[in-house]
């Protein structure tokens, strides 16, 4: 089996590639530009560079998806890629919509075109939700997106919805909720906050954690385990036409997050952190908390760590990373 | 110095600018519209408003523009300084989007974002009212009948994708920086202005050509699917409304009242005296003339004048849309004023006349054109 992993330098990227590598998949990772990239995470997570190919593919380019398509011939097709970003989609809306929903349109229109039995992963997003339910939002909950990163990967997922009603195409969406691991950039607050609380065990209390609205709740889970989930779609009955909700069912606020995150290194987080309004979004999810009931029942997944062991882990692995 | 209000309309060549353009015109408005260059001209549905650029006090003006442009966007509304944008411009044929989805997403999608981007770079967010073009399409597949405000939706085309990240990303403005900007979210609205490449023009145009012998058959693809068709005139005058509030909010616009595309084709002959029969089912299903009263019609009974062709049936269909508009009529005290046989009367009259025309032309030895879609 050959799988093409778009976005391979990124989180769920490099995840990815070591979970189907153990498969004996062969892989193919693609970047907007191989040659420029670090792929520091495929290094970080002990994926040797020959054991896997690497080429240059942009996805917002109609013609660079259908070369890439036709070379490679792959029967499973992962689009990781795109602006991940929900507080940079403020910033840049249009990057954000063109590299999330125009991408998708290509990989979807370049299959279609191709006549292949190729099966296509959509990375969604808890973001279309916006604030969920109480009792965590499911495949059946309607999409209420908050942010133009939210309204984005609400048109990716209907566009392979319609894709797949009306061609017939083996596609579906993995609705993701917040999956983290050392591998996330610092720009997002789990990777941001982890990351200050070890530098500050280590260095001493002069620095101030600057962090935006504590009271925010949101599912969080372990990243590695997430993309499990995206192979077991693709390889469900039926060969990927179902859409799945991904989540731990568990919600907690980023207070929460950030005190079990200190306390895991002896510190009171509020000796340390500081709350800096400009850092509230225009508009926020307040509430956010998933059901992979149907995960569960059809693919048997489900998430193994809570936030707490998530949190444990970020902090046991910025340590080792640190003294490296 | 002039104190009347400025609105800016995308869009202005089509039915709803025409029709909007007018109403806004007769409100004391100054109207600036943004049409697409073309080498032809494309302005009929507007040029009764034309004023010539070089008189006095001009309240009606063109400016070459398009949603694909964002640096036109932020110049044109630099320029009007509109307290109101409509944002009525798009690749609005549904089928149409099924050849084209990237240029559908670009136009109506991402135009949409272009616009907001432009009044928020220009600082106007405060003070320019925008109003987002939705349409019933959204709730495609539907999730409950009738649909309303809060119904959940199932876009069914790339035009509906597109539409819906419009929708959202208008929803998103108005909550991240305070803007007002509300989306109309229309059911099916017709007129004798109504392109003619939708159902309904077609419709009304082939009846009219039919009894007069210009044209032979009606090809129609999906004749079962329901829609909730109202009059486009009374459809911008809510789109006003909806900017005349104190909160901005979106609102469903529809009759409540469906018809089939074969009812429809029914009241159109009924109007030119020609009784139907429909036999047969899916793509066998045709229409036979069975009497033909009054003057106006020269077909004969027994011609069969409705058939189906399946190259007009859509990848995914949407088969059934009804509005529930009881929203408009609580908060702004809107209601549809025209039914929809009082619709398709005015639409084959219209039809008819031209069609008079073409005879006349042709039986004078000119040539006149059958474009047919």
């Amino acid at each position: 089996m050959r799988a093409l992993i778009c976005g391979i330098s990124g989180q769920d990227g490099a995840h990815l590639a070591k979970f189907l590598l153990g498969k004996g998949y062969e892989v193919v990772g693609t970047s907007r530009d191989a040659q420029l990239t670090s792929f520091g995470n495929l290094e970080r997570l002990g994926i040797a560079r020959d054991a896997l190919t690497l080429c240059s593919m942009a996805p917002t380019d109609f013609r660079s998806v259908l070369q890439t398509l036709k070379k490679y011939a792959p029967d499973e097709v992962y689009n990781l890629s795109g602006q991940s970003s929900v507080g940079l989609s403020f910033d840049q809306p249009v990057e954000t919509l063109e590299s999330i929903a125009t991408a998708t349109h290509h990989f979807l229109e370049v299959i279609r075109f191709l006549e292949r039995p190729i099966r296509f992963y959509n990375a969604g997003s808890s973001e279309c939700f916006g604030d969920t339910p109480e009792s965590g939002a499911n495949e059946l909950t309607p999409f209420r997106p908050r942010s133009p990163y939210g309204v984005a990967k609400s048109t990716a997922f209907w566009q392979v919805s319609n894709y797949r009603e009306a061609y017939g195409i083996q596609a579906c969406t993995g609705i993701l909720f917040n999956h983290e691991s050392s591998l996330r950039p610092a720009r997002f607050v789990t990777r941001k906050i982890v990351r200050a609380a070890c530098r500050i065990q280590r260095e001493g209390g002069g620095e101030k954690l600057k962090l935006g609205d504590l009271s925010i709740q949101r599912d969080w889970g372990w990243a590695p385990e997430y993309v499990a989930a995206m192979w077991a779609m693709l390889n469900a009955p039926g060969g990927g036409v179902d859409d799945f909700v991904i989540a731990t069912g568990e919600s907690n606020s980023l207070e929460q997050f950030v005190r079990h995150a200190f306390e895991c290194l002896g510190l009171d987080w509020k000796d340390h952190v500081e709350i800096d309004s400009g850092l509230y979004r225009p508009t926020e999810i307040r509430f956010s908390r998933g059901d992979a009931g149907k995960a569960q029942r059809l693919l048997g997944w489900r998430a193994g760590r809570s936030m707490r062991e998530t949190v444990e882990a970020l902090v046991q692995e910025e340590l080792a990373e640190g003294r490296r | 110095m002039s104190t009347s209000k400025v609105a800016l309309i995308t869009g202005i060549t089509g039915q709803d600018g025409a029709y909007l353009a007018e109403l806004l015109l007769g409100k004391g408005y100054e109207v600036h519209g943004i049409k697409r260059r073309a080498s032809l001209f494309n302005t009929d549905r507007v040029d009764h408003l034309y004023q010539d650029p070089h008189v006095d006090n001009q309240r009606f003006k063109l400016h070459y523009g398009d949603l694909t442009d964002s640096t036109n966007l932020i110049r044109i509304v630099q320029q009007v300084q509109p307290d109101e944008i409509y944002n009525l411009a798009a690749m609005s044929h549904v089928a149409v989007s099924f050849e084209t989805p990237e240029y559908t997403a670009n136009a109506d999608g991402l135009g949409t974002l272009r616009l907001l981007e432009a009044i928020r770079i220009l600082g106007m967010e405060k003070t320019t009212r925008f109003y987002q073009a939705s349409t019933s399409e959204l709730y495609g597949l539907v999730q409950e009948i009738p649909q309303k405000e809060t119904t959940p939706f199932y876009p069914r085309s790339p035009y509906a994708v597109a539409k819906m990240y419009a929708y959202w990303i208008t929803v998103n403005y108005r909550e991240a920086y305070g803007m007002y900007a509300c989306n109309g979210v229309l059911f099916n609205h017709e007129s004798p202005l109504r392109g003619e490449t939708f159902v309904t023009r077609k419709i009304t145009r082939a009846i009219a050509r039919i009894a007069l012998g210009l044209q032979d058959c009606l090809y129609l693809g999906n004749l079962s699917a329901l829609r909730d068709w109202g009059h486009a005139r009374d459809y911008v005058h809510m789109q006003w409304l909806m900017l005349q509030q104190e909160q901005p909010e979106d609102f469903v616009i529809a009759t409540g009242v469906q018809y089939s595309v074969r009812q429809f084709v029914e009241m159109a002959a009924g109007e030119l005296g020609i009784g139907l029969k429909f036999e047969g089912t899916g793509e066998k299903e045709t229409a036979t003339v069975m009497s033909v009263t009054g003057d106006r019609a020269k077909c004969k009974v027994g011609d069969v004048i409705v058939k189906v062709d399946p190259r007009y049936y859509r990848p995914t269909e949407v088969e059934t849309l009804l509005g529930d508009p009881t929203k408009a009529k609580q908060k702004l005290g809107w209601t549809p004023t025209v039914t929809l046989p009082e619709l398709v009367r005015e639409m084959v009259e219209s039809d008819y006349n031209s069609a008079r025309r073409d005879n006349l032309v042709k039986s004078a030895g000119f040539q006149a054109y059958d474009y047919n879609e």
